[in-house]
């Protein structure tokens, strides 16, 4: 029995497909989909059923709402692009990845597919997002030089820790010659815990040219106007706030326990005015 | 889901000795440290992204090169009588962040390796674990062995340093083995294979501890070896064996005195059926066990 469901009113040909997983670092997979969607005004194309993927003992309640995995596909036919949303399967990483691109191949008949990914920088967020590539295959690499892209990241996994989700991606991806890039943006470590629109912009920006969806990125410039304005005022308001900044801007360390101070004060304050 | 062999070698008689990680990685150990000191020859591994999750990526210059996901590899040996085939599991397959296999993935496992032992002929299997017991890790632990079919007691029996469930005191043969190393028996058993799992023992107070424990090692491979009939050099386990002592005695020393004083009891204790007087009590050595449980707030168990 397949594992997924496919309901769009007609296949695609040579789309492009963007993966987005909940719980990445400000959460960024969530918000540059959910504005996509929006954006595009996409329809739900299909869904991977959640019953060999997620444990589904009860439910979580989270800000008094239950919360129940979402594993689904949308479409702009205008724009030949299918976007997946999910929340990171919590077993058979496999099969549930090869369900993905198989809706992909079969349906879709995707040319190229990308991961969004945030991740946790030490930088202050004043300085500009970097968009960093990782490829999945040397010709997915050599189209995407034309773009402002940090393409020459070397990483190793280090003990302790696994590879994510979307490397998983791209290595199921690879096996079947499917053309694959992971994107990612380092995220201020004090913005990881609630957003960061000037990575969500980043992101967005790129699919923008890349795509050619031809979106109008001013309510975004707002929102990162808003958030910077938002960051100038707490460090106005709270001198170790701004001290501890000022730090990270002359790239000096901070101690964990600042780092700690400084993500809780931003984070309750972000809250607080929101 | 699949077997990938790289070569088909006719064995005699083949025994095969299999073992997944568990509490201080004891069987692991015994089972790796015999197929190293056996030279044993790569024969063939489970896929592994239908049971693992990846464990490494490699990504160079912006290019993902690599995805390592732990290994199940299967090894051969040719020893002239009984050859050997090795299966060694860098991981048990279990979802959510448990140690142990179980459900339908650990079934598929077991499966994948006794399809291998038939393939080549195997008609017994030999797994290997821990047995959390009440010792002192000064004393030289015991094997537990347990097999898959009443016609083996008999032959467990004749293991030197080797006991059965029923004899230890107050378990009247019951038991858990947890995963795979004891999965494995039960579908065995299913196939009409022999199979016996043979458990170092390992200190109560040290199962929690993340670090290995070589001692119990070294008497499972006695075990081993000689129900194998093979013979190895022990010098290298003996010299790992050194090493964990002295990280042992470390942290010992870091225990409360009152703890340090109940559990030096332990090196009096007999929980096995007692032949002869002990130098305590049996009430004393029910109290000493209650204390440590207390302590480490942990059940005794198996693996």
């Amino acid at each position: 029995m397949q594992a997924f469901k496919v309901y769009g009113k007609r296949e695609l040909q040579d789309s492009s497909l963007i993966v987005g997983w909940s719980e990445d670092a400000a959460n960024l997979g969530t918000r540059v989909i959910d504005y996509l969607n929006k954006k595009l005004a996409t329809e739900e194309f299909g869904e991977i059923d959640p019953v060999d993927f997620f444990p589904l003992g009860g439910v979580s309640v989270e800000d008094d709402i239950v919360q129940f995995p979402e594993s689904k596909f949308y479409c702009s036919y205008e724009k030949n692009l299918v976007i997946f949303k999910s929340n990171a399967p919590r077993a058979e990483w496999h099969k549930f990845l090869s369900s993905v691109l198989n809706v992909a191949e079969r349906y879709c008949h995707v040319k190229e597919l990308y991961a969004i990914g945030g991740m946790v920088s030490l930088s202050a967020h004043t300085s500009p997002r970097e968009l960093l590539l990782v490829s999945n295959l040397p010709k997915m690499k050599n189209e995407l030089g034309q773009y402002d892209l940090a393409r020459g990241m070397d990483y190793e996994t280090p003990l302790g820790q696994r590879p994510t989700l979307s490397s998983f991606l791209l290595w199921v991806a690879k096996n079947r010659d499917i053309p694959a890039a992971s994107l990612w943006v380092p995220v201020p470590f004090y913005l990881v815990a609630t957003e960061d629109a000037a990575a969500c912009r980043k992101v967005v920006d790129f699919f923008d040219k890349r795509l050619a969806l031809g979106i109008d990125l001013s309510d975004l410039d707002e929102a990162v106007a808003r958030q910077n304005e938002k960051l100038a005022q707490i460090r106005f308001s709270f001198p170790e706030v701004d001290s501890y900044i000022r730090n990270l801007e002359s790239n000096v360390a901070l101690s964990q326990e600042d780092s700690e101070k400084l993500a809780k004060e931003i984070e309750e304050y972000l809250r607080r005015i929101d | 889901m699949g077997v990938r062999l790289y070569k088909e070698p006719k064995l005699e008689n083949p025994v095969m000795v299999a073992s997944w990680p568990g509490i201080g990685n004891i069987g692991i150990i015994a089972v790796d440290t015999l197929r190293n000191m056996l030279e044993a020859e790569d024969l063939g591994e489970i896929e592994p992204w239908d049971f693992f999750y990846p464990k490494k990526v490699l990504i160079r210059n912006g290019e993902l090169k690599e995805l390592e996901f732990p290994s199940s590899k299967f090894y051969f040996k040719r020893t002239g009588e009984k050859d050997l085939l090795f299966f060694i599991g860098e991981e048990q397959p279990a979802d959510g962040g448990r140690t142990y296999a179980e459900g339908k993935k650990a079934y598929q496992m077991a499966n994948l390796v006794l399809d291998v032992a038939q393939r080549f002929g195997c008609q017994r299997v030999y797994t290997s674990g821990a047995a959390v017991a009440p010792i002192h890790h000064t004393t030289r632990p015991k094997v537990w062995a347990v097999p898959n079919s009443k016609g083996l007691i008999s032959e467990v029996k004749t293991y030197e340093n080797a006991i059965l469930m029923s004899e230890i005191e107050g378990r009247g043969g019951q038991g858990n083995i947890t995963g795979l190393n004891g999965l494995l028996l039960g579908v065995a058993r299913k196939r009409g294979i022999e199979a016996i799992c043979v458990m170092g023992e390992i200190p109560v107070y040290l199962q929690g501890f993340p670090f290995p424990y070589p001692k119990a090692s070294k008497s499972v491979l006695e075990v081993l070896t000689t129900a194998l009939g093979i013979e190895i050099d022990m010098e290298r386990i003996a010299s790992f064996i050194e090493r964990s002592d002295k990280e042992i005695e470390q942290l010992y020393e870091k225990f409360p005195p009152e703890i340090k004083e109940q559990l030096d009891k332990l090196k009096y204790v007999s929980y096995d059926k007692p032949t002869e007087p002990t130098p305590i009590t049996e009430e004393d050595k029910k109290r000493i066990l209650e204390d440590i449980d207390k302590f480490f707030k942990k059940e005794p168990k198996e693996d």
